[in-house]
């Protein structure tokens, strides 16, 4: 496939490219940060890409917002991914929350919210 | 009004509701938080039993939530697996909660024991949830539910060790349920359904045009149901969560909690992965590679183990990895020998976390080498703890033996005798790190004067003893269990 | 922060944030929002009090008993609509099936019981955001007294 092909196939899914772009960048940053806020920032950033990704599913070209009026007959994009997600932002609030709380209480144990300090506080992780 | 129609709905509803119920309770009656509990999951408990009787005699069923047909509603699927793994998690679940009872007062805070209530009961009402329901986003919330409340319940001592290892828990449980959604997205970019038994139907054409959207949603589902049910690779968050946490949250995790994403796992590659897909790639020798992996390498890890409940928890490792070993092998004799590992570990495993447990309450000793001697102050536990050690190793007469026999003569009936070897080896293994406990416990004097131990409430020392009849009994006579279990077989492999 | 005009404003417009996340919580079946946009609309006001002046005036006007209270029954009130409908005599949460009066599709009224559990959704967030700012902001001598 020559890269014009592939720079076309691109543009059409562009909504796609950009979540896998987005979670490529949340998960690196959970990973390779040693600040634990910066650990859930990834994490939120991840769950958000995968968001994007579920309700990029949904688009129909040419459509419009799901509201039903009488006497108007009008295509409609997929109204069932966005409903879905609204459930999954409202998890992903309540993690972050609870991970929060888990980082003020560590905190106030350890005195740092870095995670190789309180790896050498404890004295070398586990297995 | 007929209300045992309504039981697939109201196993998961009743303990949701006392959930929401409890932390009023807890502020201003302190004293019915433990009966209503009790009595949240009785009812579960129950209900389970009703709904095995009627699928033994009349075979599976179905529950529309909301009276709307499956593809617009969501639809509860009761067939053989679902209630044999409904029956294991409310009957278990049950027993370790009467022991958490007098267990917890000694562990916990006295404002927290409320909170932890609500928990247990979110927890028992998720796990139910996974295994009943028949929609791929019905199952990513109670999920979600399950990852939550199983961290809350290891945080909830606010020791240091126990919330770490519960961040990192919920670190590790929030990318495995990510990776599930993903897969989710990608299942319903390509069939347009969320129910399981309409994406089966539609994805066999799906395959023909969309073969590597399929092997990434599959992919995606191993390794999201994989981290959070610890297998081989995926395990690291498993030996510090259940060792630090109070003993009736380790006995629930352990036994409980990583099972039932196995159930999911079984659900989703059996029920709707279509059979040429998994000729596509090497999908189930990758999981017989890494619970092979699994098996050997947690049997390692456990022997070096100083503290007993950390070794408790690599045992646990081990464990899961028959489980899918019997996924793996892919005939009728290994599947009904993993899914029967299922509810024999869940009993050994809390009985044998509810002993350790027991034996810190008493002595205050978590050590192994301070554990010499306890056989002769602390009988009950010490009993409980042996016929536990017997039956992970495999002795004739407890249910351990039962399992395995069946795993060994599934990949004997496949063709590949290696397998049959690693469970014997990893026997033996298991056989290294639990007798010297044993003798030690029975066998060895003390050297210098311990206290008298605490007494036992009866609270904890019949669950124990219920967990050990049990054991033996299931291991004496199998075929009580054996009937759901051979049919659940035959259903996932559609014969 | 204790600044004049940050509390004289944020007096002002209280209401109307109030009146406005009540407004997206009741016509969740008609127009986008619906319960966890509208709760979170009402608890933001509740935490915009909370900051602008200070924590023991916010904490006075919700306290932490009624907060527990109002978090408990909006979930018992959406459990409870599903078990209303399994004593009507239609599987657990029907709408139709279970005989709620439906209006015509586009009026206030319609739509049966997603108006109340909307609303039940709608009183739990808002108390939820509540309590998880009072709880993360909180001082540790605080946080023991109201458990």
């Amino acid at each position: 496939m020559t890269i014009t092909e592939i720079v076309l196939r691109l543009h059409a899914n562009s909504y796609y490219f950009f979540a896998i772009i987005l979670f490529i960048i949340g998960f690196h940053t959970m990973l390779t940060h040693n600040n634990l806020i910066k650990k859930v920032i990834g994490m939120n950033i991840m769950d958000m890409a995968i968001f994007l990704f579920f309700v990029a599913i949904g688009y129909v070209r040419g459509g419009r917002s799901p509201i039903l009026e009488p006497g108007v007959n009008h295509t409609f994009i997929n109204p069932l991914p966005s409903a879905l997600i609204l459930t999954g932002i409202v998890v992903a609030v309540s993690v972050t929350a609870y991970a929060l709380s888990l980082i003020v209480k560590l905190y106030k144990h350890y005195g740092t919210i870095d995670a190789e300090e309180i790896m050498r506080i404890r004295g070398g992780g586990s297995l | 009004m007929n209300f045992s129609q309504h039981l697939p709905a109201l196993i998961v509803v009743v303990p949701l509701f006392f959930a929401f119920l409890m932390p009023l309770l807890a502020r201003w009656r302190k004293q019915w938080c433990v009966p209503v509990t009790l009595g949240a999951i009785i009812f579960s408990f129950l209900a389970a039993l009703k709904m095995v009787f009627q699928v033994m005699s009349t075979g599976p069923f179905s529950y529309y939530m909301g009276d709307w047909p499956p593809p617009w509603g969501i639809e509860l699927s009761i067939d053989y697996l679902a209630v044999f793994a409904a029956l294991t998690v409310t009957g278990v679940g049950l027993l370790i909660i009467w022991y958490g009872s007098k267990d917890l007062l000694h562990e916990l805070k006295s404002e927290v024991i409320g909170w932890y209530y609500t928990l247990y009961l979110l927890l028992i009402a998720s796990m139910v949830g996974i295994v009943i329901t028949n929609d791929i986003f019905n199952m990513f919330v109670f999920l979600e539910i399950c990852a939550i409340a199983s961290c809350g319940i290891i945080s909830i001592k606010e020791s240091r060790d126990c919330i770490e290892a519960a961040f990192k828990y919920l670190v590790l449980s929030v990318l495995g349920s990510g990776a599930f959604l993903l897969a989710a997205a990608m299942l319903y970019m390509v069939t347009g359904h969320l129910n399981f038994t309409f994406m089966a139907e539609a994805l066999p054409e799906a395959m023909a045009l969309y073969p590597n959207n399929l092997l990434v949603a599959l992919g995606l589902l191993i390794v999201g149901l994989g981290v959070k049910a610890a297998l081989f690779p995926l395990h690291v968050w498993l030996p510090d969560a259940h060792s630090s946490a109070p003993s009736p949250s380790s006995a629930v995790l352990s036994g409980l909690v990583i099972k039932v994403y196995a159930v999911a796992m079984i659900r989703l590659l059996y029920l709707v992965f279509p059979r040429e897909l998994l000729g596509l790639a090497p999908v189930m020798d990758m999981i017989l590679g890494m619970s092979t992996l699994a098996i050997i390498i947690g049997s390692m890890f456990a022997i070096v183990q100083d503290d007993i409940k950390k070794m408790l928890a690599y045992s646990s490792i081990a464990q899961i990895g028959y489980v899918f070993l019997g996924v793996g092998l892919m005939s009728e004799s290994a599947l009904v020998g993993g899914i029967l590992h299922i509810f024999n570990h869940a009993m050994m495993k809390s009985m044998l976390f509810l002993a350790a447990g027991a034996f810190i309450y008493g002595t205050g000793a978590r050590k192994l080498s301070e554990l010499k001697g306890v056989g002769h102050t602390m009988p009950i536990p010490t009993i409980a703890f042996c016929i536990g050690a017997f039956a992970m190793v495999g002795i004739p007469i407890t249910s351990g033996f039962i399992s395995k026999w069946y795993l060994a003569l599934g990949a004997l009936d496949v063709g590949r005798p290696f397998f049959t070897a690693v469970i014997l080896i990893s026997s033996l293994l298991n056989g290294i790190y639990y007798l010297p406990i044993v003798v030690n416990a029975f066998f060895s004097k003390t050297e210098e004067v311990v206290p008298e131990p605490e007494k036992l409430p009866k609270q904890m020392l019949v669950p124990l003893a219920l967990l050990s009849f049990g054991v033996i009994l299931f291991g004496v006579y199998p075929s009580l269990i054996l009937g759901i279990v051979y049919r659940a077989a035959q259903l996932l492999l559609g014969l | 922060m204790e600044d004049v005009i940050v509390r004289y404003v944020s007096r002002f417009i209280l209401p109307f944030v109030q009146l406005y996340g009540l407004y997206v919580v009741l016509h969740g079946h008609l127009s986008p929002g619906g319960g966890f946009s509208g709760g979170a609309v009402i608890g933001a006001s509740m935490i915009l009090y909370a900051l602008s002046f200070n924590l023991a005036a916010g904490s006075k006007k919700l306290s932490h008993d009624v907060s527990s209270i109002l978090e408990s029954s909006g979930a018992l009130i959406f459990a409870g609509m599903g078990l209303i409908s399994i004593l009507l005599g239609a599987n657990f949460l029907a709408n139709r099936a279970a005989g709620f009066p439906l209006g015509t599709p586009g009026n206030l009224f319609s739509s049966g019981s997603i108006a109340i559990i909307t609303f039940g959704v709608g009183i739990k967030v808002a108390s939820t955001m509540i309590t998880l700012f009072y709880s993360l902001i909180e001082e540790e001598d605080h946080s023991h007294d109201h458990h």
